[in-house]
């Protein structure tokens, strides 16, 4: 993938987030007065990330224009995306279940789906893994450093 | 200073911190050693345990971790030709080429031996110039620090990112993000955008293992089907050609100091980092050396100076981190987080408030060195097995353990979810060049400033141009100038260099 579509995308949002911090009022609720006021600095940041944010969207769009060959760090790797995609939903699913199922059961199926994922065919080891690093670490957070990691509630 | 080290070495020959330093040197190794997995990663992961230790314990420990894992990069680059960290790329090219030739072990050998020494020798750069550089930065005041902390953020930002624009971007995202929440100097609520949950900000340790180290099970998930490299060693019946003999050190001791040297000064810059030293030693002992061809194919030379230079970095990177409180690369971020969790400010005053647990820290650092040569040399032919492990056994523990580590700060379910949300800002940041490093340093350094600069405009009244009133002030400003300039400078030679090369 053509990384300066992005850049210019990515550029464009960062410039939109930055004017909305720049112009809006109410962004800061409560607080004393001083002499800076609590949005200086969160301006002043803003006001950089718009520089900075152009300064990498127009060059990314003048090299689209220019049609220049793209350096070796502008191409986006895609192959293997629909991994991560996988990955970043079983990491959305295991938050979503993990106050209903508790730390060892989601921790576990969560693991096991992972090494499947990553092309871990040793079935027996997986499993064995799976449930016993949850397992161990349930209790050894709950005797050895008093963190109840959540449990079981259905 | 010789009675404080006395004390530091009294403190840290105790059961407790020699168990954990044993612990971070293990830990180290076995995540430096498996490729894909860093030494970064370790620290992360073991930075929550430490909140149950003593700050002497916990901190020693952070320390074994991270100097380990640089040496354990080394085990998979020469048994396998695939560097666990970034900085043993170069060892992988005279090591493995050893190591293919039978001759492993007189490559790890070597390569411990120069990681040793080169860390010790940088630690004691460290301890006998932290302290009088940390009397000089006493003389600063908000004003100074204000100008200070200008010029850590340019220097870390332009250094770090993939160019200029992008390593400032990165800064400057981690110090908005730093300021969401209730400020610090006024008590408002800021960019919370009325969720409640927001009030007390992103939690440090979710955001930090989000961004820095679940992006790398994350491209490992990604590359999920390149074939990982299977360990094929082969033995030579000789047995001078699995050990390194005192001749064969002696012979390589020059370019040990002489890398060490260029490790310590490149580890002491902020921003460079441990690979930077490696490229730069290897050059300098290739270009000094009477057989340059020999480099790249199992030069005795070529691992020490890689190996030295690598780890100098660990004990010189430390001096701006604990005298300036500036973190020159991502694993002093995560030392900084790990010292202000344990209620230590680094900074100039770390010498006066905190002088025996400081100097503590630095016995540690020295009984690191001495454990890691210790349990690296009797345990060869495990960290050997260790490297070949499968990271579909591996990934999966660490995603437990991070999703631990993120719940143990305040035992609730939304740090999991900052974890989840940061992991795929990090991946992103990757993926467009941005710099996590530099975003981890903004988000650390962002209140630390707000609140001198706040002090500073408290100091000058309505007189604004007092700001610019003082001399160190002006150091700081030229400073911040010139490294804008040089990494501007440094930016645009590479692009006619690669440009050069393409025609």
């Amino acid at each position: 993938m053509n990384r300066r579509y992005v850049d210019v995308v990515l550029g464009s949002v960062l410039i939109a987030a930055a004017i909305l911090i720049l112009t809006r009022e109410g962004l800061a609720q409560g607080g004393v007065e001083t002499q800076l006021g609590s949005m200086f600095m969160p301006r002043v940041v803003a006001g950089l990330i718009l520089i900075f944010a152009a300064m990498i969207a127009i060059a990314s769009l003048r090299q689209i224009i220019a049609q220049s060959p793209l350096a070796p760090q502008e191409t986006i790797a895609t192959e293997g995306l629909g991994g991560v995609l996988i990955y970043v939903g079983i990491f959305a699913a295991y938050w979503w279940l993990l106050p209903t199922l508790g730390f060892v059961v989601a921790t576990s199926a969560a693991m096991f789906a992972i090494a499947v994922l990553l092309g871990g065919r040793s079935w027996l080891a997986m499993a064995a893994i799976s449930i016993a690093v949850p397992v161990v670490t349930f209790y050894g957070c709950r005797e050895l450093i008093r963190v109840y990691l959540p449990e079981w509630s259905l | 200073m010789l009675s404080n080290i006395i004390g530091g070495f009294t403190a840290v020959l105790a059961p407790a911190p020699m168990l954990g330093i044993a612990l971070g040197v293990c830990v180290g190794i076995v995540f430096g050693a498996i490729p894909g997995i860093s030494g970064i990663m370790a620290i992360a992961i073991m930075l929550p345990l430490t909140f149950y230790f003593d700050p002497v314990v916990g901190i020693v420990t952070l320390l074994a971790v991270y100097k380990a894992g640089i040496y354990g990069g080394s085990i998979s680059a020469i048994l396998i030709n695939t560097p666990g960290a970034a900085a043993s790329f170069l060892t992988s090219l005279d090591g493995h080429a050893l190591a293919r030739a039978g001759k492993a072990g007189k490559a790890l050998c070597l390569a411990l031996y120069a990681s040793v020494t080169g860390e010790v020798l940088a630690t004691l750069v460290l301890i006998f110039v932290a302290a009088p550089i940390s009397l000089l930065s006493l003389q600063a005041g908000p004003i100074e620090k204000v100008w200070l902390l200008v010029f850590a953020f340019t220097v870390v930002g332009s250094m770090t990112g993939e160019s200029v624009p992008r390593g400032l971007l990165s800064c400057c995202l981690g110090m908005l993000f730093a300021m969401v929440g209730m400020s610090a100097v006024t008590g408002a609520a800021r960019l919370t955008f009325g969720i409640p949950e927001l009030l007390s900000g992103f939690t440090f340790l979710p955001l930090l293992i989000g961004v820095l180290v679940m992006p790398e099970v994350v491209e490992g998930v990604r590359r999920r089907k390149t074939p990982q490299h299977e360990l094929v060693l082969r033995h030579s019946p000789d047995p001078a050609d699995n050990r390194l003999s005192f001749r064969e050190y002696r012979s390589v001791f020059g370019t040990i100091l002489k890398s060490t040297g260029i490790g310590t000064v490149v580890g002491a810059l902020p921003g460079l980092g441990s690979s930077a030293a490696a490229f730069l030693a290897y050059g300098e002992a290739k270009r000094a050396s009477k057989e340059p061809e020999s480099f790249g194919k199992g030069s005795l030379h070529g691992i020490a100076a890689a190996e030295s230079s690598n780890n100098a970095v660990c004990g010189s990177s430390m001096i701006p981190m604990l005298t300036l409180s500036i973190p020159g690369d991502d694993v002093t971020a995560l030392l900084m987080g790990a010292f202000l969790i344990h209620g230590i400010t680094p900074g100039p005053t770390i010498f006066y408030e905190h002088t025996d647990t400081i100097y503590a820290i630095f016995a540690g650092f020295l009984m690191v060195d001495l454990l890691l040569l210790v349990i690296a040399r009797f345990g060869f032919r495990f960290w050997m097995r260790v490297a070949s492990v499968r990271t579909c056994f591996i990934f999966p523990c660490v995603f437990a353990f991070a999703v631990i580590g993120a719940f143990t700060t305040n035992q609730s379910l939304n740090d999991i979810l900052i974890l989840l949300v940061f992991t795929v800002l990090g991946y992103g940041m990757r993926l467009v060049g941005l710099n996590p490093a530099a975003f981890i340093i903004g988000f650390i350094l962002m209140p630390i400033f707000e609140q001198n600069l706040d002090q500073a405009v408290s100091i000058v009244g309505g007189d604004y141009l007092r700001l610019l009133g003082s001399p160190i002030g002006w150091g700081f400003i030229a400073l911040a100038a010139l490294s804008v300039w040089s990494a501007i400078r440094m930016n645009r030679k590479t692009r006619l260099r690669a440009l050069a090369a393409s025609q």
